[in-house]
Formats: C-alpha cells, structure tokens, sequence
C-alpha cells in the first residue's frame, strides 16, 4: 500500500493541468458594443466603379458591412479572401456583404481590390461619417445587420470562414419584416 | 524564397533533433557509442541550422523583406536599423527561435563540457536536451512560424511595437531566455540521474555552474525587465505582479531555493529528493511561464497572441511534467536520503527553512496568478487578486528570507552550540537593533521600514564579522592585508561569491523599502511658467515643442527643475506613431542615488499653453539597479574555477 | 529518521502549511477585485467593494477639467450604463467610443470612483491612419509655430 502513495505525485499534477486548460475555454475578448440590437445606421456612398451604395437599397437581405484599409494590415489581408468566398457562395440567398473602405487613398484601395478580386460592392467613406456612426475605432470591424435592418453581431478583427457562416446561417433563418 | 528557404531549415531542424534524441537515448541504453556520436553530429546540424535561420530572418528585416509575414508585421520601412535587428524577437515567432537558438547552443556546450566527464549521464541528457529541443523546434514549424510568407506583398510593414523601441529590448528578453533556456541543463541532468539510477551527487556537482549561471542571468532579466518598466512605462514603478512578471518569478524563487538545497546535498547528503523535485519544479515553471505569455489564457499587459500555441505548450508541460515526476515515483527506494537532520538549530535548518520559505513564496505567486482561472472555475465568478495579495502575504516571507541570509553561511552544521551563536550573532544582532532604534530615532515611523533596516544591518554585519574573523586568521599567518583578504576571496570563491550575492540582495532590499515607504507623488495642470513643487523639488512648464522623427511625429515638453538651485531642463515626451491607437508617453527623469526626479507629460493642450504632468519623488530606487551590479560582482566570483578546497 | 523526530517534521511542516494559507486566505478577501459589467453592476451594486468593470466609453459623455484633474465619464456595455469619476489623467489609450477596464468601488453618491483606468489594447486593432496623421500634422504645426 505505501509503494502506491508516491504515484500521487505524478497524480498531483493533472487537477492543476485542468485548471490551465479550462482557460482556454474562458477567454473572451469581447467588447460590447451599444450599437448591437439597434438598427443600422443609413448610409449613401458610391462604389469604387460609380455606382450608388445605401443600406436601404438591400433591405430585405442579410447586409455584412465590413469597414477596411488597405494600410490595415495583417487583418484586413487575411479577411478579405474570406469575405470573397463567402459572398459568392451566399450571395444567391439574399446575403449582400459591402466593403466600407476608411481612410485611405484611391489607388491604394484599387490596388486592394484588384490584388484581392474582390466583386462585392466597395465604397470609400470619404468624409468618415459612416465609421463615426458605426462607432468604429480601428479596422477591421463587421457588422451583421439582419434582414430587419437590425445590427445583430458586430466583429472585431479579420472575420474568419466559421465566424462569417455561422452568423450568417444564423441570421438567414430568421424571416424578414413583416 | 527566404521564406521557403527558412521553413524548409526549420523542418530539417527539427527531424535532425528528434533523430538526435532518440539515438542518443538509445546509444545510452545500448552502450553503442556510435549513435551517441551521431546525436552529436546531429546536435551540432541543428545548431547550425538555427543559427541560420535565424541569421536568415535577421537579414529579412534589414532588407525590409516584407514578403516575409513576421518581418511585415514587425518593422516598417521607418525602423531605425538597431531595432529592426532587436525587433527579430520582439513578438512571438521570433522569441520562439531566440529560445530554440539558446537551447542548441546551451546543448553543443554541454556536449563540449560533459561527453568526457560523465559517461552514464551525459547522453541521457544529451538525449533530454535533444527532445526539448525538439519540441520547440515544433513550436516553430506548427504554431509560430517565422516564415510564413506574405501575399500579396504589401507596400509597407507595421513596425514594431513602439514600447520596444528601447535598450533594454535588446538585453531584457536576451537574459531573461538565457536564465530559462538555461535551468533546462540542470533538468536534463537530474533526468540522466533518475533515468539511470545515478541519484547520487553526481549530477548535482556538474550541473553546479550551470545552475548559477542561469540562476544568474534570470536574475539579470527581472532586473533588466523592472529597470524597462520603471524608465519606459511611465507609472514610476517596476514591479506589477503582471501575470507575465510572475511567470518569470516563480522559476527564479525556486531557483534560488535549488542553488541553496544543493549546498545541503553536498555536505551531508540529505535533501535528495527535495533537490530533484526542485529542478524538476523549476524547470516546470520555465515552461509554465512561457505557457502564460503565448496561450492568453490569462490577460496582462505583456502578453502575445493566443492560438493553437497554448495548447501546444500545455500538453508539453503536461507530459515533461507527468514523465519526470513519474520517474521519481519509480524511483522512490534509490532516492531516499542518508542523512538526518540533528537539530533544529543548524545551518541544515537555515537552509531548509530557507527553502520552505522560498517555495511558499512561489507558491503564493502561482496562487495569486491563476486565482481568476479558479475561482472562475470553481464559483463562476470572476475575480481578481491584484499587487496588494501580492505584497502582503510575499513580504513577511521576503524579510524571513533576509533574515536568514545572515543566519545560514555563519551558523554550525549539525547543531550550533550556544557558544556557537554568541560568537557569531551577538554583534549582529545588537547591531541590528540599534539600526531600529536609529531609524526610529531619525523619524522612521513605518514599522516595516525599520524592521528592514535591522534585519539588513544584522545580515550585513554577519558577513563582516565573517570577513573579519577569516582576515585576521590569515594575517596572524603572516600575510599583509590586501593580499590576504584578496587570497581569500580568491580561494573561497564559491563562499564569498555568495556573501557578495547577499550584499547585492541587502542592497536590493533596501532600495525596494525606500521606494514602497518614502515615495511621494503629484498630478497637476500648469500654465506655461507655472511651477509645481514636490519634496523641495520645483518643476516649471516652459512649454511644448514638436519633432518629426523617422517613423514617429514627437511632442516634448521642457521643464525646468530647481531644489533651490538648478538643476536643469526635464523632456518628457509623447510619441505618436502612425500604426498605434494612441500615443505612447516617454518619461523623463533625474536619477540620484537618494532618489529620483520623474516626469510623466499627461494631457496638453493643443496651442502648449498648457500640460497636466504627473511628478513623482522616487526613493532609493537608484539602489535596485546598484545591487544589481553587485550581485553580478558576486555571481562572477562565485563562477570561477575552484583554486583548491581549503578549510 | 525516528519517528518522534518525524513526527516533529510533520507537526513543524503542518504549522508553516496552516500559517501560509491562512496569510493567502486573508490576503484574497482583502484583495479580491469583482469583475462586472456595468449591467451586473447596476444590478446589485455594493458600496465599497472592490470591482473591476469592463465597458465601452459613451461617446459625448467624457468630460476633462485640467485644472482640478477631474474626469467624469459613462461607461456602458450596451444595456446598462455606469456614470464614473476618476482624478487624475486618463492613460493614453482611452477615449470615448473605446473600451476601457476600470477598478475602483462604488460610491454611496450613486457613481463609480475609479482609482485606475486601464484602456483595452487589442493587437488585431489598427488605428485611422492617415485621420490620426494629418490631426497630428495639424498638430506639429501649431506648436512649432508656438514653439518658435
């Protein structure tokens, strides 16, 4: 019997193991936002092509607005062939995702979108009332407006495939306005 | 290229280490040499390709090769060329090949220094030291690559994080991985014992210098690293118990208590488990610790990036942890002690107590660290315990341990006579209590403050009486006495490198009691010409000028200081760089050996008419980085090469 | 090892365990520091207790008085919102519209008194660029004309 009480040792050590596990489980790096649950603010831009662009023109569908840089690196990079490949898969169920590009020059916001082939709707926020009435303070940030115009999720950093989807199929179950 | 070129030397890196440790392993267990030999040759083929790769990633950053991620996210093209060579481990990718780099030099020095001297244990550890190697090799190939490649390349990186555009970036994280990297010798080597039975005092004699050396430059780091707190954050201190401050502390407390365990070990022999389990303890803590600061698992200021690197680093320290323990349990008969411990009163019970102390102290410190996770886990509530838990259950253990220092090299082994006693700790004593008496005399009114000062004053005397007596006994031999005092550091090196580490300690002590107890501090709004004045010292708002640097726009203000005469103009300044949030605050400050002037620019006022400064009355701080010096004096001597072992 | 002296050991070693946790027992309730929202807050606020709240800074209700060091502020979390006072400079990273993590104790005057304002840091965060630039320009400008 005492030859068995050493293996205790090694034992001692698994409940403080779990413990640093269960941090990983805990860590949120939310931060709230008094935007969420609250309609979208209005905006109207034209895109980088001529076109206009305003939230109202899609209401009905699933809006993902992304607010971007082209200097806003690495994030806005890793985002942006996600938010690509997600607007083409979802586009034909009524999902529109717009590109709000902040603070940046013409050039360099072509460049972006012709490196990255992006075809979902890009406008530049020139005189920066659309980042101020979206409360945004860095990039990228994305919000998930529902089919009622309502924001839903806001998303701080590079948007990821489970993220985009998941709110998405979330948002495009849920009926539109009466 | 670079990019390709650099991952595909890590893979091979890292199939090199895992061939070396297991040949070593199985050269051990066989006895064939030969696979011992070829761990070596694969030793120093990753020793090779680390070092390149890291050469490799240096040379990305001076040529501002952005087609590499890492060199795109940590310079940009406005660095300034000092740091984008510090800035190779200024984030996590690179502080991982920092690390790596470390342990295959560390593992070529052992296989340079030990393949003749220790034939059971040298390629166990060989083998060890190859594994653990390993592993963060593939920590460098799964979770942090430092070659990842960046498309589409972009015009201009990000830079580097502005706090470590420093000096002490150069050198903090250099020492700090320098004093962990370098506990993972003693560990390979207690592994090697366990492993082959060897549990006798073998592994303890060589892996001596290597214990105080990493002991040593952990020391190095933490000062390093409150020296950058206190001259660069700007709150005027240097010690925050931050969870990541922490994680570099704990290892250190049982560090030190190894350092001392073994004196016990070689003397009489006792304590052997304890020993074991120390480095095994220590050695846990490294990787705790390196646990804390990438798996953002609990928050601090210091912190990297989360990711899949957390739970790599876990289940690391999970199976070196469960492995070596286990190995102990197996090996429970072989390491129970000879010895026994006679009385209470004896250099055995200093030492112990010594030990009980320190790792209590750790204790405390792994406690308060991870309470949030806990009580989280256990009651679903989050709280926190912050620097007040902190200071109050660590500071009587701190004193204790003071206290001790004077107790330990001076009291007999075995157990101490009273004769003993009177003879060694009279003077010390009644010395220490009319340092109380003086301070209080003086105005002292902080009982800690006194009690500092007595217990510093009694460890001081204790090694003067020691110094004296062993003098004295040389000169009646007839030596003169420079010479004989310099003989005697000399042949007793190891003993009085010690009490030189003490001093350094007491000087330590002292600085961190002025500066909790005495400090003073202020926060006002002038106009320019105003004046603010603090503990005789008068600071006046000139006014705000602007500069443009290379990768940062710079607002400084001028501040002249006066204590009745002048004593010139203080800059603090703000720094706005393009890719931060905000701007970063750079302190200014006069520093003096009684204490120091600091300056912090808070907010200003756009035309400069007016700034809000916060002005602090640092005690005695200026004493931490001195007793710094002093223990480097000391851990110096104690590393040199036994002369002979005289009485 | 005899036993008595064992027992000894164990009996020495059970005291140093005992008076530890005890020290670490005090020193935890003394300490302790509550994380909330300002909803958990305003739910059940206690005054005195230490907490630590996390929120985001209610743009338009950040007053700064230099003279008297007086910062007033609401801190929100989207459903709730806790009005904050605090002495002294706000560190560099806060500002309305930002997140920020305070400690302090609430105040039977109904307000949060702050004795520590820590703003979130977030590495994945890149600030306005050129916004921030050409306001800093602005700026320089104005103090080297000052400056002069």
């Amino acid at each position: 019997m005492k030859r068995l009480w050493r293996w205790l040792i090694p034992v001692a050590v698994l409940p403080v193991l779990a413990l640093l596990a269960y941090g990983f489980k805990v860590s949120p790096r939310d931060i709230p936002s008094p935007l969420v649950g609250r309609p979208a603010p209005a905006f109207a831009l034209a895109t980088l092509d001529g076109s206009p662009l305003s939230l109202e023109g899609h209401r009905g569908k699933v809006v993902v607005v992304n607010f971007w840089a082209s200097w806003c690196y690495p994030a806005c990079y890793e985002e942006a062939p996600v938010l690509e490949r997600n607007w083409r898969g979802y586009r034909a169920r009524g999902v529109v995702v717009v590109g709000v590009d902040i603070q940046d020059k013409r050039e360099a916001a072509e460049k972006f979108v012709a490196d990255f082939g992006l075809t979902f709707p890009v406008a530049q926020d020139l005189k920066g009332t659309v980042s101020v009435d979206y409360g945004v303070y860095g990039v990228p940030e994305t919000f998930f407006v529902d089919r009622k115009g309502q924001i839903r999720v806001k998303h701080v950093g590079a948007v990821t495939d489970d993220v985009f989807r998941a709110t998405v199929d979330r948002l495009l179950a849920e009926p539109s306005a009466p | 290229m670079t990019a390709d070129l650099g991952y595909g030397m890590t893979l091979v890196a890292l199939g090199l280490a895992v061939y070396g440790s297991i040949a070593a392993g199985a050269g051990a267990r066989t006895g064939r040499l030969a696979l011992v030999e070829s761990a070596q040759h694969a030793a120093v083929g990753v020793f090779v390709l680390v070092t390149t790769c890291f050469a490799l990633l240096t040379y990305a950053f001076l040529t501002f090769d952005f087609s590499v991620r890492y060199v795109a996210t940590n310079t940009n093209l406005g660095t300034p060329f000092y740091y984008r060579i510090t800035g190779v481990w200024g984030a996590l990718e690179g502080s991982i090949i920092l690390w790596s780099w470390m342990l295959a030099l560390y593992t070529i020095i052992l296989i340079v220094r030990h393949r003749e001297g220790a034939r059971e244990l040298y390629p166990w550890a060989l083998a060890t030291m190859l594994g653990i190697l390993a592993f963060f090799l593939l920590v460098m190939t799964v979770a942090a690559p430092p070659f990842q490649r960046q498309v589409p390349v972009p015009a201009d990186g990000r830079g580097l994080n502005p706090l470590l555009e420093d000096t002490g970036m150069i050198t903090h994280p250099v020492a700090l991985y320098l004093g962990f990297t370098g506990f993972t010798v003693p560990f390979a080597f207690a592994m090697a014992a366990l492993i082959t039975g060897r549990i006798g005092d073998t592994w303890l004699a060589l892996t001596r210098r290597w214990t105080i050396v990493a002991w040593y430059f952990l020391s190095l780091g933490l000062l390093i690293g409150g020296w950058w707190s206190y001259h660069v954050l700007g709150w005027g201190g240097y010690w925050a118990w931050d969870p990541v401050e922490n994680a570099a502390f704990m290892p250190w407390l049982t560090g030190t208590a190894f350092l001392h365990s073994v004196m016990i070990q070689e003397r009489r022999r006792m304590l052997r488990l304890w020993n074991i389990s120390l480095v095994i303890l220590t050695f846990g803590l490294t990787l705790f610790g390196t646990f804390l600061t990438r798996s953002g698992v609990i928050a601090s200021v210091h912190a990297f990036t989360q990711g899949s690197i957390g739970v790599l680093f876990l289940s690391f320290l999970g199976l070196v942890l469960l492995s070596a323990l286990g190995l102990v349990a197996w090996r429970w008969e072989a390491i129970r002690s000879e010895g026994e411990l006679d009385s209470v009163v004896s250099r055995e019970s200093a030492f112990l107590l010594n030990n009980v102390l320190l790792v209590a102290a750790a204790f405390t410190v792994f406690f308060g660290t991870v309470f949030p996770l806990l009580s989280e886990a256990v009651r679903g509530v989050k709280v926190s315990v912050g620097a007040p838990f902190f200071n109050q259950v660590n500071i009587p253990l701190f004193l204790s341990l003071v206290f001790l220092m004077g107790v330990g090299p001076l009291i007999a082994w075995r157990r101490a006579s009273l004769d003993n006693l009177t003879r060694n700790f009279l003077w010390p004593v009644a010395l220490g209590i009319v340092a109380a008496a003086a301070a209080f005399a003086l105005g002292v009114r902080s009982v800690l403050a006194a009690l500092t000062f007595a217990t510093t004053v009694f460890v001081a005397v204790t090694i003067a009486v020691d110094f004296t007596r062993a003098t004295r006994s040389r000169l009646r031999l007839g030596e003169s006495l420079l010479p004989a005092m310099g003989r005697l550091l000399l042949r007793h090196n190891r003993r009085y490198g010690g009490f030189v580490v003490h001093l350094g300690i007491l000087i330590i002590a002292l600085g961190v009691m002025g500066s909790h107890a005495w400090s003073v501090q202020t926060e006002t709004t002038l106009h320019r010409g105003e004046a603010a004045e603090l503990a005789g010292y008068r600071v006046r708002f000139d006014g705000l000028t602007a500069v443009e640097e290379s990768n940062h726009l710079k607002v400084v203000g001028a501040f002249t200081v006066s204590n009745g005469k002048p004593l010139g103009v203080l800059r603090p300044a703000k720094k706005f760089y393009p890719q931060e949030q905000a701007p970063i605050a750079y302190v200014d400050y006069r520093l003096g050996l009684r204490e120091d002037l600091y300056l912090v620019l808070g907010d200003f006022a756009r035309d400069g008419s007016q700034a809000t400064i916060k002005l602090q009355v640092n005690r005695l701080v200026s004493w931490i980085w001195i007793g710094g010096l002093v223990l480097t004096l000391g851990a110096a001597l104690a590393i040199l090469p036994e002369r002979h072992k005289s009485a | 090892m005899n036993n008595n002296r064992r027992h000894k050991f164990i009996a020495g070693g059970l005291v140093i365990a005992a008076a530890l946790g005890y020290m670490i027992y005090a020193g935890v309730t003394q300490s302790a520091v509550y994380f909330v929202t300002p909803a958990e807050l305003q739910a059940a606020p206690v005054p005195g207790k230490a907490y630590r709240l996390g929120g985001m800074v209610v743009p338009g209700s950040l007053k700064w008085e230099p003279k008297s060091l007086d910062l007033s502020f609401t801190l929100s979390d989207g459903t709730a919102t806790v009005p904050v006072r605090h002495k002294g400079t706000p560190p560099d990273l806060f500002g309305e519209g930002r997140g920020a993590v305070l400690e302090g104790s609430w105040t039977a005057d109904g307000y949060f008194k702050a004795n520590l304002i820590m703003a979130k840091h977030s590495e994945e965060y890149k600030a306005p660029h050129d916004q921030n630039q050409a306001g800093y320009r602005e700026l320089i400008k104005t103090l080297r004309g000052e400056g002069r």
